[in-house]
């Protein structure tokens, strides 16, 4: 991979303490200036994939790689965590009025982030926590940075969740579904913030399990199946041409807004496993229609174009 | 068609502290045929869920009557309703607290027709769990032992125990996955073919709704803004609203094109004149002083707007 590359995730891999494995061997790279989508159905390991980058799994044992610039992050300190968190990383939730401290107003947080990483006077800090808030769209910043998190909207709530998280410069930003709780017209305002970011420089991984929110944000997109990779390329390659059969079955089930009107939506049957009980061959093979017996073994994610990466034994050589 | 439902005027308000009015729905008529989907779309806070709620004698309306087969049914008693629950049920979003924890399957499947004094329970409910695609072992167990999916289907299936001819389903697919999302679709479209229900789907989605129903009506504010086709209005829909949802869908096949600006007002002071103009890319200063009414621009398709797009 280039040396513009700014995330590496190296054949990750994430367990219970009772040995249960959660993610396996999870490979991904974020550059600068990319977005990259991580889409998976709930309980895939999305969540956790971004959740380990940013060191927030204590408990579990990792293995494995995570590069970030030029560090190993895997076994690093509390202490070498926390400086890195916010000036070199940062992360957004689905849910901002829980990522809010209900008592405090929402400027005096974001002061706090600023002189927590750097030494500035409170008046430099609420100064940059204004141009932080005016930049993200929420109109009169000053106003708005003395209100607390109940009195916002929950497209303003999400817009000053962002200022935060880019009020030390990170040079990644991770959003977990930022969008979901937010309605149509305010989730468009908020991925083409999301847009202006990457564009701006920085690396973003997008955690989604919306298809058309990742077409809409993302330049490369990673589908995780049951802890795994399954497929992975340039957004546009992979919403044209789907290659592994998950992601084709993934595309297919979400209802088209236009052209004729189908009297079934085409669905996968049965649900994805519990960590527990994967099978030992593909994971989605109990499920896969294109199911054969050499499906019995894992197969590894190949590459069978420059750029794409599928793990499926319909692309063996 | 026959109509099954019909709601004239209909407006509900909440009092709130310090003598503010919540206006959730604000003088709607509508229509629901016997065996027709009607799909109610907008976003938080427009009023759908409550409209759906008032629709079928769940808390009574502010003023506005509601009329099922011709005959009134707002304004009355719960103990005069009763006689006509049976005839509307509700399916929830939320298939994880609507089921009562302590209780099995069984028990809770049979309970509307213990309570409605029905007998033949069993064959029922073994009649019900085939066409929601469950197996008779389901019932001696918990809800929390089921998935999002199943436990949906079992959702369905007690909505339809007493065999309602109207179904209000409230966002029956939103807390679903892709793949379960696209299951439970097909199984209410089944359904809807075989037992020849009306539904009314109360819905944010208009990619589901418009797999799922025959006319849509947009809310904006409590009011709705367009009703029609639901395959024409989406085809080319006639109120800025209306094309501003649909353009903020992200989509694999385009990009997004500029989203609207600013957030929904508040329905405790909703704008003058046309509640929309204040986001609306189009509007003129006739919109800001006079509130459009509803009317039909081609057969079939009404709109409150001042300038249609069609």
């Amino acid at each position: 991979m280039g040396a513009d590359a700014l995330l590496k995730l190296h054949h990750l891999h994430l367990e219970l303490p009772d040995g249960t494995a959660l993610l396996e061997d999870v490979s991904l790279t974020v550059r600068r200036g990319d977005a990259l989508g991580v889409v998976g159905e709930s309980g895939s390991g999305k969540s956790l994939t971004a959740m380990s980058v940013m060191g927030l799994l204590p408990g579990l044992k990792a293995s494995g790689s995570i590069g970030f610039e030029a560090r190993e992050l895997l076994g690093m300190k509390d202490r070498e965590w926390r400086r890195l968190r916010g000036a070199g990383m940062a992360m957004i939730f689905q849910d901002p009025m829980t990522a809010f401290l209900p008592v405090r107003s929402i400027g005096a947080q974001i002061d706090e982030q600023i002189r927590l990483h750097e030494r500035v006077s409170r008046r430099e800090a609420r100064a940059r926590t204004v141009a932080l808030l005016g930049r993200m769209g929420v109109p009169d910043p000053e106003a708005a940075a003395k209100r607390y998190p109940h009195q916002l909207s929950g497209g303003l709530r999400q817009r000053a969740m962002i200022a935060m998280a880019l009020s030390c410069g990170p040079a990644l930003l991770i959003a977990d579904e930022p969008t979901t709780a937010l309605d149509v017209t305010v989730q468009a305002q908020i991925l083409t913030l999301l847009c202006e970011i990457r564009d701006s420089g920085a690396g973003v991984m997008l955690i989604t399990h919306d298809m058309g929110v990742v077409a809409q944000t993302c330049t490369h997109v990673a589908v995780v199946y049951s802890g795994l990779v399954v497929e992975q390329g340039p957004v546009a390659a992979v919403m044209a041409r789907p290659l592994h059969p998950y992601t084709q079955a993934l595309l297919e089930a979400i209802p088209p807004l236009d052209g004729p009107r189908p009297d079934a939506l085409p669905s996968i049957p049965g649900r994805p496993p519990a960590p527990d009980a994967r099978p030992e061959g593909c994971v989605f093979a109990p499920r896969c229609r294109f199911v054969r017996p050499d499906c019995a073994v894992r197969p590894a994610l190949r590459e069978p174009e420059e750029g794409r990466r599928v793990a499926c034994v319909l692309y063996d050589a | 068609m026959t109509i099954l439902l019909e709601a004239k005027n209909l407006s509900k308000q909440y009092r709130l502290s310090h003598g503010q009015t919540l206006r959730a729905v604000s003088d709607v008529s509508l229509v629901v045929h016997r065996g027709e989907a009607l799909a109610l779309v907008g976003e938080s806070g427009c009023g759908k869920s409550t409209l759906g709620r008032t629709l079928i004698g769940l808390g009574a309306p502010s003023s506005g009557d509601v009329f099922f087969e011709g005959e009134r049914i707002s304004g009355l008693s719960d103990r005069a309703l009763r006689r006509w629950r049976p005839r509307m049920q509700m399916v929830f979003q939320d298939s994880s607290s609507t089921f009562n924890p302590r209780r099995t399957i069984g028990e809770t499947l049979a309970e509307p027709m213990r309570i409605h004094g029905r007998t033949g329970i069993a064959e029922r409910i073994a009649a019900l769990l085939e066409q929601v695609g469950l197996s008779s072992s389901v019932l001696s167990r918990y809800p929390h032992e089921f998935s999002g999916g199943q436990r949906q289907r079992l959702n369905i299936a007690r909505a339809l125990m007493l065999g309602p001819d109207l179904l209000v389903a409230d966002e029956p697919t939103s807390a679903l996955d892709v793949s379960v999302q696209a299951q439970i679709v097909n199984l209410l479209r089944e359904l809807r073919n075989s037992l020849g229900v009306a539904c009314v789907f109360i819905s944010h989605d208009l990619a589901v709704v418009r797999q799922m129903a025959d006319r849509i009506a947009v809310m904006y504010l409590g009011r709705i803004v367009e009703e029609g086709d639901v395959l024409a209005v989406l085809q080319a829909p006639a109120h800025p609203y209306t094309r501003a949802l649909l353009n903020a869908v992200p989509r694999p096949d385009r990009p997004l094109p500029p989203p609207l600006k600013g957030d929904v007002p508040s329905p405790i002071h909703p704008p003058q004149g046309c509640a929309f103009h204040t986001r609306c890319p189009l509007a003129q200063p006739r919109c800001a002083q006079e509130r459009p009414e509803p009317h039909r621009i081609v057969e079939g398709r009404t709109v409150a707007c001042h300038y249609p797009l069609l």
